[in-house]
């Protein structure tokens, strides 16, 4: 049976009524078409259902709807403001950190996370922040060095 | 992957926890990260009628160490462990094994109860919380009960929890002043690695900080449960740290190990690895007494 949930998602709140066994990845996705949380493995492993969910990134395929009710979900859509685009979003694209792009969400959403608890980072505990994020093609140095940028005011 | 399909239910308090899984039946699960959980029942390896979730109790997301000693609430997120100020200074060793789990992503989610509840034997938290010498409180409709976690875990994927009780606290007394600790993780990667294997080591000297007065040694991934090693314990217990000491207390451990050839080593490579980070454990549970 469905349940009534309420649910922030990028600072708007939504009233639905959603099935238990709905993971938020699916339910971000397939009910709301936020497809920006993308679905590689779903078992955690992988990371590219990255959202942070009150202020801690979590993998949405382990995560269930009904579980997030209450809580403060952002997903990259939300990244955006009426500036533009976040100052990891913009690092990202000069440097040629996306390549297909598949776990750029949940690598712009594990940064954001490190960057807002701890500004200036080492290189070490930039790597730890994204360790739960796998990378098929650029090698991460790409990544790393945005990342960097981002918190170096570049 | 979808999930089968399930009741969900969120108690407010531990009582009405306790009443809902004495009363739903067998065929239901507690739910707390879900990091163990939904990959099972995402593998159609568990297909439980009824979740009760334990995300609204507070009081089970808490870590209190008034009193001389630490109570952890069995949802406090493995994150929140490595995170905390009280564990990073007085249980180490239980920092590194917090730090070390899965990856980030999981350890916001994945709980210390979870983890000991699942039983698996290269789990991250039950050597050092060995080491420390928790007890777990388990409550159920019919009373609570405490049982050391040595004799909790029975076999991989087994406790002594019965299926209308629910963990509800562990316990750790804080080591006494001249005591120092550490976990060693062995993995072929730094993140999303089960242990190939992993050791513990807890020392306490006397007050002129000669001798050694209590001493474990916990390996994991070595037999079918987290293992407390005796050998380790009586060639360490009244002696004097030393290097020769630590590289015996390895030896001994060794001896104790039971390790099995898998995909992941051989036997024979485990047990050399025990001998060698039961040397390093306890050389760094020995610097950090001297440097505290
Ligand atoms: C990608 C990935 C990587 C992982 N890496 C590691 C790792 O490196 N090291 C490691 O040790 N583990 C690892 N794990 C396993 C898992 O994350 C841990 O075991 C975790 O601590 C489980 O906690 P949880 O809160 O998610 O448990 P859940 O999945 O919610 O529950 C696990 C079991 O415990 C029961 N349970 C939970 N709480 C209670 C309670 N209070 N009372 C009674 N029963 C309870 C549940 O019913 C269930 O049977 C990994 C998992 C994934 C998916
Ligand atoms: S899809 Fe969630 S971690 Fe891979
Ligand atoms: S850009 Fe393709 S997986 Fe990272």
């Amino acid at each position: 049976m469905k349940r009534m949930i309420c649910i922030t998602i990028n600072g708007k709140k939504y009233e639905l009524a959603v099935a238990p066994n709905r993971t938020l990845a699916d339910f971000l996705r397939e009910e709301l078409l936020l497809t920006g949380t993308k679905k590689g493995c779903d078992m955690g492993e992988c990371g590219t259902c990255t959202v942070i969910m009150n202020g801690r990134a979590v993998n949405s395929c382990l995560v269930l709807a009904v579980q997030a009710a209450g809580k403060e979900i952002t997903t990259v859509e939300g990244l955006e403001t009426e500036d533009g685009l976040h100052p990891l979003q913009e690092k990202f694209i000069e440097n040629g950190a996306i390549q297909c792009g598949f776990c750029t969400s949940g690598m712009l959403l594990s940064a954001k996370t490190l960057l807002d608890r701890n500004p200036h980072p080492t290189e070490k505990e930039i790597r730890t922040a994204i360790s739960g994020n796998l990378c098929r093609c650029t090698g991460y140095q790409k990544i790393v060095e945005s990342i960097k940028d981002v918190n170096e005011g570049r | 992957m979808p999930l089968p399909e399930f009741e969900f239910h969120e108690p407010a308090t531990v009582d009405e926890a306790c009443r809902m899984i004495g009363e739903l039946g067998e065929k239901t699960k507690i739910l707390a990260g879900g990091t163990d959980l939904l990959v099972n029942m995402k593998k159609k390896l568990l297909a439980p009628e009824h979740l009760v979730s334990l995300d609204r109790i507070q009081s089970l997301a808490q870590l209190d160490s008034s009193n001389g000693s630490l109570r952890i609430g069995p949802c406090v997120k493995a994150a929140e462990m490595a995170e905390s100020d009280v564990v990073i200074s007085d249980f180490p060793a239980l920092q590194e094994g917090a730090s070390k789990l899965g990856s980030p992503l999981i350890r916001n989610l994945a709980t210390v109860g979870g983890n000991l509840v699942t039983a698996r034997p290269a789990a991250d938290f039950p050597p050092s919380l060995i080491a420390y010498g928790a007890t777990l409180v388990l409550k159920s409709n019919h009373g609570e009960r405490t049982v050391p976690l040595t004799e909790f875990i029975q076999a991989p994927g087994e406790t002594v929890l019965s299926p209308d009780e629910m963990l509800k606290a562990i316990v750790l007394e804080k080591p006494s002043p001249l005591s120092g600790s550490a976990y060693i993780k062995l993995g072929v990667r730094e993140a999303l690695e089960i242990s190939l294997l992993n050791v513990a080591a807890l020392l306490t000297l006397d007050e002129s900080g000669g001798t050694i007065t209590a001493a474990r040694v916990v390996m994991g991934s070595v037999a079918p449960t987290p293992l407390l090693s005796p050998s380790a314990e009586k060639v360490l217990l009244g002696e004097t740290p030393s290097d020769v000491l630590f590289l015996d207390a390895g030896e001994a451990a060794a001896s104790d190990s039971r390790p099995i050839d898998d995909f992941r080593a051989s036997a024979e490579y485990k047990r050399a690895m025990v001998r060698e980070l039961t040397r390093r454990a306890l050389t760094l549970a020995f610097d950090r007494i001297q440097t505290q």
